[in-house]
């Protein structure tokens, strides 16, 4: 094979540069519809930024600067927003990250079976639309009739109006995104769990390791990668997982509680019609997690070095 | 599988202990959304866990509310173009990086890989505005044309195509293939398990699509069940039993291709999230 490959690559080179426009064709359908849908409208976002605009077609777009990004830091608004971007975030985290490791290592021994049935099981609400997950959530929360409240009523415990509470809808709707997940997740590590050599817990355990220190020794560092993804994913994609519930269960609501940056976003957009100030409150999320992004991905490479 | 044979092992109950649990905590939702929509009225507030008397009524009120079948036909339209288009262009930009080295190819890589960064609330408005300029809003081509790419189709193929035997590409390019006929007759049918893969990817989570439909929405024959099921949430003091019976008609097509391809749905998605 090897033999094979070395001695074909001077002639493959040929005949591929015999068309230098041939990959261009094969590129140009998606390149061209990406340009069109997400850099050119990143590039007319962040020109609108710098102007006022109602998204009226025929109203002007008034340059102004940089005043809708200084109104914008100023913007209470924007800092209870930011806040509560940052709780998502943590809350999230337990829910799919620590949980599903904890969870993809207590379950590593099962087979057969019974592994197959959990694991259909417990990955069905990431397959389920995220509006009927909606849905159903808010009518087995309803404070009256749902029937969480039902059993903690049954308990002897008082019922919870937990979408309307100021102080419980953000964690329930943090409840709501991380259950759509958890499942996922735990699939996702356990898959990374398999692939570790089985000869490396074996040899641990004969020079008689712990569960708990080969979990801590080996298995963890092994599944650093797969965590740190996790995590990153979390951090980039959680405030936008949370916006469909936030949209359809609280409007950002009770009194502010649950609005993060994304449903700001949204709100000056498409509620107050400010495509100017969308459109700068974009540009510095989009900044913004592409900093973290960056961040994080130089933080992996630096941290994990392990031989599996 | 003998496993249910073996002496049991002490983790394997610390594993059901887990398991069962979470199971039920992932499980039960869905299920109670189809046993509220097959409840009669009368017994909507039950707690019994299973509907002691079945009836259809919550689905033909809703059906004669919102126009749940034009909408559920909607859906399956755009979910199935805009799939089938995305494996196109995927496979084509795929091929086209897999293949050659040219000027630019690793910074034009980096570009599409990097699209996942912008989120959609940052180019929503561009896109709307464009689309109003072309006087497509409130139409079933405005949801698909944004939904014609996708950039992590691109990478999973280029993946796929990157391990794929070089001799055997060189082998035809020796017999005279030309490059489409090498993509079509050798490529594509030999990766045929990770196109069924992504396509399942990117069939549920079309049909899951929600915000840009509701973007462009003005009419009800012209939009998504996604949008039939919101229509339900927003009315106060919700009727939970039809409401209930829209979410279940909105999630029952992806339930049922994951009944059928369970192993496949679930190796699909998690092989992505490894990546």
């Amino acid at each position: 094979m090897t033999a094979l490959a070395t001695s074909s690559i001077p002639r493959r080179k040929a005949w591929l540069r015999r068309q230098p426009l041939a990959p261009w064709l094969y590129l140009a359908p998606a390149l061209v519809l990406l340009v069109i849908w997400i850099y050119g409208p990143l590039a007319y976002a962040f020109w609108l930024s710098f102007h006022e605009w109602n998204m009226l077609p025929t109203a002007p777009r008034r340059y102004v600067g940089l005043l809708n990004y200084e109104r914008l830091i100023r913007l209470p608004d924007m800092k209870a927003a930011l806040w509560n971007t940052g709780i998502y975030l943590i809350g999230l985290l337990p829910l799919t990250v620590i949980l599903p490791v904890a969870i993809a290592i207590l379950t590593n021994e099962l087979s057969g079976r019974w592994r197959d049935l959990y694991r259909a099981l417990i990955f069905v609400p990431l397959i389920i639309a995220p509006v009927a997950a909606a849905a159903v959530w808010r009518w087995m929360l309803n404070v009256d009739f749902g029937i969480v409240n039902m059993a903690l009523r049954g308990m002897g415990l008082s019922a919870v109006d937990f979408l309307k509470d100021g102080d419980t809808a953000i964690w329930t709707i943090i409840w709501i995104t991380g259950w759509k997940l958890i499942g996922f997740s735990t699939l996702v590590i356990s898959a990374s769990l398999s692939n570790i050599n089985p000869a490396l817990i074996e040899a641990a355990r004969m020079d008689g390791g712990t569960e708990w220190q080969i979990t801590r020794r080996i298995r963890l560092p092994l599944l650093s990668p797969t965590i740190f993804l996790l995590v990153l994913l979390t951090i980039l994609l959680g405030a936008q997982w949370s916006f469909a519930y936030i949209h359809v269960l609280t409007q950002g609501g009770p009194l502010g509680s649950t609005s993060n940056v994304y449903y700001l976003l949204w709100q000056f957009g498409f509620g107050s019609l400010a495509a100017g100030w969308a459109s700068a409150a974009g540009m510095l999320l989009f900044v913004g997690f592409g900093v973290v992004a960056a961040g994080l991905i130089w933080l992996m490479n630096r941290a994990s070095f392990h031989d599996n | 599988m003998t496993t249910d044979a073996k002496p049991r092992r002490p983790g394997d109950w610390t594993a059901h202990a887990v398991m069962i649990p979470l199971a039920f905590i992932s499980v039960f939702p869905v299920w109670w959304m189809l046993v509220t929509s097959l409840r009669p009225l009368a017994e909507i507030y039950s707690p019994l866990p299973w509907p002691a008397a079945m009836t259809l009524e919550n689905y033909s009120y809703a059906t004669g509310v919102i126009p749940v079948w034009t909408m559920l036909a909607n859906t399956m339209i755009f979910s199935i173009i805009s799939t089938a288009l995305q494996l196109l262009t995927a496979v084509l930009a795929a091929y086209g990086f897999a293949r050659w080295r040219f000027f630019g190819d690793r910074v034009l890589f980096a570009l599409v890989a990097m699209t996942w960064l912008v989120p959609f609330q940052v180019v929503m408005i561009p896109n709307y505005v464009l689309i109003a300029q072309m006087g497509l809003v409130d139409t079933l081509t405005a949801l698909v044309l944004p939904n014609m790419a996708s950039a992590f189709a691109i990478l999973l193929l280029v993946q796929a195509m990157r391990s794929f035997p070089v001799e055997v590409i060189d082998a035809a390019h020796m017999d005279g293939a030309s490059h489409w006929r090498i993509l079509w007759r050798i490529l594509v049918p030999n990766l045929r398990a990770p196109l069924a893969a992504l396509s399942i990817l990117l069939f549920i989570s079309a049909w899951n699509e929600y915000f840009w439909p509701l973007l462009l929405t003005r009419s009800e024959d012209k939009t998504v069940i996604q949008i039939g099921i919101q229509m339900f949430l927003t009315e106060e003091g919700s009727q939970w039993g039809p409401l209930m019976a829209v979410s279940t008609l909105a999630c029952l097509p992806v339930l049922v291709i994951y009944l059928v391809l369970q192993r496949q749905v679930i190796d699909s998605f998690v092989k992505a999230g490894l990546r």
